[in-house]
């Protein structure tokens, strides 16, 4: 039996942390996470399995680029909204990005990876992370933040946007490969969707034992 | 077969730089949640020691609170046995030497009386005033200041000059109106004890978040800094007292035979 590959393996933890973290939880964005998870495997799965078939599934991909940038821009707003109403940055933000989105599709077609997207989605990101970590500083609140929730969830965004900006930019360029079956470019995605994965694994179990505080 | 080689090496080079500059891009959040740890872990400290001084300042204020009511208490119990106490046993004695055979003196007598029992009200309502106070810097201290210079306007001895623009006031400090209101109801009660006196200026304003209230008189004066040296200043030492403990500056000018003036100046709210 075929081993899933390393980011369908991490996303399985992800998804079965969720579940058992999450499921009680009443907040409806807690909620959209776990579905978000859930979806982003059946698409990798779905990716590995036509890339298996050698047929092309950057098309499937572009699909979940579509979905993944609109999970993201929620979930910076519900972060923000806890220091500003952030309604208008994030609809500019959109607007933006599904822009980029269609800029592309239009001048390459759906069948090439939606790069200008991706880049554009990393500064964007990044940006909004940055913002919301200022507004932290600045609030005269303290927070605990080893155990808050948003904070980890933000920080999973930074690492994972900012991290890929690099291999990003330079997408195409480069086909080194650093084992016979591991380009580099699958190496950094691995290790950055296992960054993702575990802060925001551990974002749920913050997660998890603020609602207990509180119920 | 050269040209292979190079492009090889270039996609080599390229990768390289790409493995380097991911991992660098990873490690700047690494130093920005570590900057954004210890910041937050300042503004812990900071607020930590901010609710330390407050609670070190509201125990401040119940102590200055207790001190004032007690003074208060001391000041009505003196009342009573000094003042109060006095006229009605002077009256007992009056009324019981009264012979209702002897109707031209009995009449002086119960006059005489009238007038002791009718000095023991007005006594009785100074201390009702006295108690009072709570009561009315609830309404904000301008407020008591405009009542305590309204009773005094009353009693018709004094030409009043008076500026109060406290009574426009945003925010109040409760805490520190009752104990500003005593401080200035002590002022008075010694320049109609001691200063006779014929005028007296009443300055009340809010500046740059603090109060200021002074209060200026034409009476005897006296040497202030013999009073100072021997504690014998009339109240002034408790003046002073309170003063400290609601970190209030208290300046006093009195030359003798020309009056005295008394400048408070406290944080405020």
């Amino acid at each position: 039996m075929k081993l899933p590959s390393p980011v369908i393996s991490i996303e399985i933890v992800s998804l079965t942390a969720a579940i058992v973290l999450l499921t009680r939880d009443k907040n409806s964005f807690w909620k959209i996470v776990m579905l978000y998870i859930a979806i982003a495997l059946f698409f990798e799965s779905y990716g590995s399995y036509l890339n298996s078939k050698k047929i092309n599934n950057l098309w499937w991909f572009n699909m979940f680029i579509f979905l993944e940038a609109g999970f993201i821009l929620y979930g910076l707003y519900h972060c923000l909204r806890k220091y500003i109403n952030p309604l208008n940055i994030i609809v500019a933000g959109t607007i933006i990005v599904y822009g980029s989105y269609g800029l592309s599709v239009i001048l390459n077609g759906y069948k090439q990876y939606n790069i200008l997207c991706v880049n554009v989605m990393s500064v964007l990101f990044t940006v909004y992370a940055l913002y919301y970590y200022y507004l932290l500083l600045r609030d005269e609140h303290f927070i605990v933040l080893k155990s808050h929730p948003e904070f980890w969830w933000v920080t999973g965004v930074l690492f994972y946007y900012f991290g890929s900006t690099m291999a990003n930019i330079f997408d195409g360029m480069f086909n080194f490969k650093v084992l016979n079956w591991l380009p580099l470019r699958y190496l950094i995605y691995i290790v950055l969707n296992l960054i993702l994965h575990s802060l925001w694994i551990y974002s749920f179990i913050c997660r998890m034992k603020q609602r207990k505080l509180q119920s | 077969m050269d040209i292979l080689l190079y492009m090889q090496n270039e996609t080599a080079k390229i990768a390289i730089l790409v493995a380097i500059a991911t991992l660098i891009f990873l490690l700047m959040p690494v130093f920005l949640i570590l900057y954004i740890r210890s910041y937050n872990r300042h503004k812990k400290n900071h607020f930590v020691e901010k609710q330390l001084m407050q609670e070190t300042f509201s125990a401040e204020m119940l102590k200055a609170k207790v001190e004032v009511q007690d003074q208060t208490m001391q000041s009505i119990a003196t009342d009573l046995h000094d003042n109060v106490g006095q006229l009605l046993s002077l009256t007992t004695l009056t009324l019981n030497s009264v012979n209702l055979n002897d109707t031209e003196k009995a009449a002086k007598k119960i006059e005489n009386s009238l007038s002791l029992v009718n000095k023991s009200i007005k006594e009785l309502r100074e201390l009702a005033k006295l108690l009072h106070g709570e009561q009315l810097v609830s309404e904000g201290i301008g407020y008591a200041i405009e009542q305590e210079v309204n009773w005094l306007s009353k009693s018709g001895v004094f030409q009043l000059k008076v500026q109060n623009e406290l009574t426009r006031l945003e925010h109040f400090s409760p805490d520190k109106d009752l104990i500003i209101l005593r401080l200035m109801q002590e002022i008075i009660n010694n320049i109609i004890k001691h200063a006779q006196a014929t005028h007296i200026e009443i300055n009340a304003y809010l500046e740059n978040d603090k109060l200021f209230l002074n209060i200026a008189e034409d009476g005897v004066g006296f040497d202030y800094d013999n009073a100072k040296k021997n504690n014998t200043g009339m109240g002034l030492s408790s003046i002073r007292k309170r003063m400290e403990m609601i970190n209030g500056k208290l300046m006093l000018n009195s030359t003798v035979g020309q009056g005295t003036s008394i400048s408070l100046e406290i944080p405020y709210p």
